[in-house]
């Protein structure tokens, strides 16, 4: 459950720790093999074991925990000391028969695509113009990006909703009285799901392009400024250097940061939460997260659909993770 | 310059994990309830800390040895905390507050402890009765009513001169009198409402739901079924949808929070909430511009000055019912208070609990303005129009279905949704029968 509910936009990978998927090393030439090999071959699984722990514990733990409870059936009794019974595939056949729950699937897995999209688009755009731009410019954009990457999602949050509100929000105002749109004097732009998803997505976007736009001008950054130069005089003109040069340099990090994207929208919790609580029709704009959530007196239920989240988002994902192990290869 | 970057990137992927792993890594603060340390654990802010000083010395003069730690919960997200806390002997407050709409989950789930033999005790018959219902499992108690706040209709008196309107007696003559202030529009405002009721409002819109006689759901032998069809709702929903479309222009994306806003802005003429919203009151006019920190004596006297004129200004009364005389079926909010079974001091939790239901509590409970759990000290609540509107609207007011998993109704928001529904001028056959299949899907 935890991994649902954490923000999405707001969790910043912190410091790596070395590289623990290269693999052992070769040993080296010339020296003489047989000198305790099998230590040689232990020693970087050693290293790993301080990162391995705190995942194990963390991240496997729930994990399993989440996997067992969704075979059971278990409440608010069972928690109190009722046994838990074994339902085997019940919880999984009973959410899988609804179509509501294929709704909620369908609408997160097109949120989430709809909204990785709109957020690479928009950050590598941003990432290039940060590389073109002179230093005043670029320091200025950087200082706003930091701000809305660094406020607190419940603090932007707060001002969104003040933003959208029906009856004194600024949108409305502006709509009404400069434009002249008096029809939107009291809009609601909640209650309807399609602008529900469209404000989500406005926000959504806002709080992860940042993130998108530093990691994509740090690669553009390491683009050897004499490809560059080269092709400039072969005659490549500026869209052509990007498009067959900088970005294809870049891979990497661009795939890295799409997973990310993908991985993080699909799980969306606290814009929607939020969203939801300013007035918006529950039932009818619930995602992944959401659903969860409001599955959650049911442990199992929660359990089995977090499951079925899990599934959806390797599936989603799978490429991206085939091409990543195939490139440490 | 490859090697850099896809190393890099698996960093990334790890440092991604741990960041999720950090997430997960939330403790409580584990509180040991040592010998002779009690826990009591109140839900917001209502219970003022002039009672909570009475509890605290009171308890441990009667108590040798023994100390009373209270501490305070947020109502938002109250449900998931005691669903972990109660679980739990280590973490457990050994005497808990919680939302009367809240109770019967717990109760059902054996959270509680039985404590039927003290019922004749702490009151008896004189306990807020749908509350003790709340707390009842096949016919033992296991918590109690701590205190009620029922809701009562604010009105601003010039703009009732101005509409020519009288305060209404029944309810059919608040329906006239909503859509006459509506219709007059007096003090010119645009987004005037005369009686403001926001999309999402069903704690307010239920009570003409149970003024007519129908039910949220109702327990037809061993399962719930929704009752917003019967006939009785159907009457009461048709009202709802009236006011909704002809007597105020309130967002249908609004709930029932904070509806003194519109109110002190002029664009609302009557709204309706529990009676300490006569604090909230702040009408332009008599406001005397006091800063919030301005502690000061000369502060003080305008600010009795500022409430006393918005007070002359505003007007209260009870919800009328279809009989004149009558005060309609309100929705009672309000708290139980119970043992959790894992407690480890139940005697102590106990003897806390017999002083809370003691005279000299009750007593000062009414006088802070809220219900006591034992109606017969309700007298102590004052002769003002607040404590009378508060009583009269007390004296018929209902709770919602005592099922077992009600409180998963209102997590799941279905009231919410269902009222925005009708608000929108959907067909109320369908949207009924619709809401009552999600509600009868989640109660059984």
């Amino acid at each position: 459950m935890s991994a649902t509910r954490s923000t999405p936009a707001a969790v910043v990978p912190p410091a790596p720790p070395r590289a623990p998927a290269v693999g052992p090393p070769a040993a080296p030439p010339g020296r003489p093999r047989q000198r305790s090999p099998r230590r040689a071959r232990l020693g970087p699984y050693l290293l790993l074991v301080p990162a391995l722990v705190p995942v194990a514990i963390g991240l496997g733990y729930p994990l399993v925990r989440q996997f067992v409870l969704s075979f059971q059936e278990y409440g608010m009794a069972q928690q109190f000391g009722r046994p838990a019974e074994w339902v085997g595939l019940r919880n999984y056949t009973e959410l899988l028969s609804d179509p509501y729950v294929w709704g909620v699937i369908a609408r997160s897995v097109a949120f989430c695509l709809v909204n990785a999209a709109l957020t690479m688009g928009v950050g590598i755009a941003l990432a290039v113009l940060m590389s073109r731009v002179g230093r005043v410019a670029r320091m200025t954009l950087q200082v706003g990006l930091l701000l809305a990457w660094g406020t607190p999602v419940l603090a932007t949050m707060t001002v969104w909703q003040w933003l959208f509100d029906s009856q004194y929000g600024v949108v409305n105002w502006l709509l009404a009285e400069p434009l002249g749109m008096t029809g939107m004097r009291q809009h609601s732009w909640i209650i309807e799901p399609a602008s529900f998803y469209l404000v989500a997505t406005v926000i959504v976007v806002w709080m992860s392009v940042p993130f998108v736009v530093f990691t994509v001008y740090a690669g553009l950054l390491q683009v050897p400024e004499e490809c560059m130069e080269a092709a400039q005089l072969d005659g490549a003109t500026a869209w052509q250097r990007l498009r067959y040069l900088a970005l294809p340099m870049v891979a990497p990090v661009l795939l890295v940061v799409a997973l990310l994207q993908v991985i993080w929208d699909l799980r969306v919790f606290t814009q929607i939460y939020v969203l939801q609580r300013a007035g918006a029709p529950t039932r009818e704009t619930h995602l992944l997260g959401t659903f969860i959530y409001s599955l959650s007196k049911e442990f199992s239920m929660a359990g089995a659909m977090a499951t079925i989240m899990l599934v959806i988002t390797l599936a989603l994902t799978a490429f991206y993770i085939r091409r990543m192990l195939r490139e440490e290869a | 310059m490859k090697r850099v970057r896809t190393s890099g990137l698996a960093a990334v992927g790890v440092g991604l994990l741990l960041a999720v792993a950090a997430c997960s890594g939330g403790s409580e603060t584990g509180g040991d309830s040592g010998d002779a340390e009690v826990r009591l654990w109140l839900a917001g802010t209502d219970t003022p800390q002039e009672l909570r000083d009475y509890l605290v010395e009171t308890f441990e003069e009667q108590n040798e040895g023994a100390t009373l730690v209270i501490e305070e919960q947020d109502w938002s997200g109250l449900v998931p905390r005691l669903q972990t806390a109660l679980a739990s002997a280590d973490q457990t407050p050994d005497l808990v507050e919680i939302g009367n709409t809240q109770s019967p989950t717990f109760t059902y789930a054996g959270a509680f402890s039985d404590i039927t033999d003290m019922v004749e005790d702490l009151g008896g018959d004189q306990l807020l009765e749908g509350f003790v219902e709340a707390g009842t499992v096949d016919d033992s108690v296991y918590a109690v009513p701590y205190y009620s706040g029922a809701r009562a209709v604010f009105y601003r008196k010039d703009l009732f001169q101005a509409a020519g309107v009288q305060v209404p007696t029944t309810l059919a003559e608040f329906r006239e009198a909503a859509l006459k202030l509506q219709a007059a529009a007096p003090g010119g405002k645009p987004n005037f409402s005369g009686f403001w009721f926001p999309g999402q409002d069903w704690y307010n819109g239920i009570a003409w739901i149970y003024s007519h006689g129908g039910d949220l759901a109702v327990q037809d032998g061993d399962t719930w079924v929704g009752a917003l069809s019967s006939p009785e709702s159907q009457k009461g929903l048709a009202e709802v949808q009236e006011l909704f479309a002809d007597a105020t222009r309130a967002p249908r994306d609004a709930d029932s929070a904070e509806p003194w806003v519109p109110f002190n802005n002029g664009e609302a003429a009557m709204f309706s909430a529990p009676t300490w919203a006569r604090w909230s009151i702040d009408l332009p006019e008599c406001n005397k511009g006091v800063a919030a920190d301005d502690e000061s004596e000369q502060a003080k006297v305008l600010l009795a000055e500022q409430q006393a004129c918005n007070e002359e200004k505003t007007g209260v009364f009870p919800l009328p019912g279809e009989q004149a005389g009558t005060p309609a079926t309100v929705f009672a909010g309000g708290s139980n208070i119970a043992i959790p079974a894992k407690s480890g001091n139940q005697e102590l939790a106990r003897n806390l609990l017999e002083i809370i239901f003691s005279e000299e509590y009750q007593t000062m409970l009414a006088e802070n303005g809220l219900i006591p759990g034992n109606s017969s000290y309700a007298d102590a609540l004052g002769d003002d129009v607040y404590a009378q509107a508060a009583r009269d609207a007390a004296l018929g007011a209902k709770l919602t279905p005592a099922a077992e998993k009600w409180a998963e109704v209102e997590g799941a928001r279905i009231l919410e949704d269902f009222f925005q529904q009708i608000a929108g001028g959907a067909d109320l056959a369908e949207a009924s029968a619709e809401a009552d299949q999600l509600i009868a899907d989640t109660l059984n």
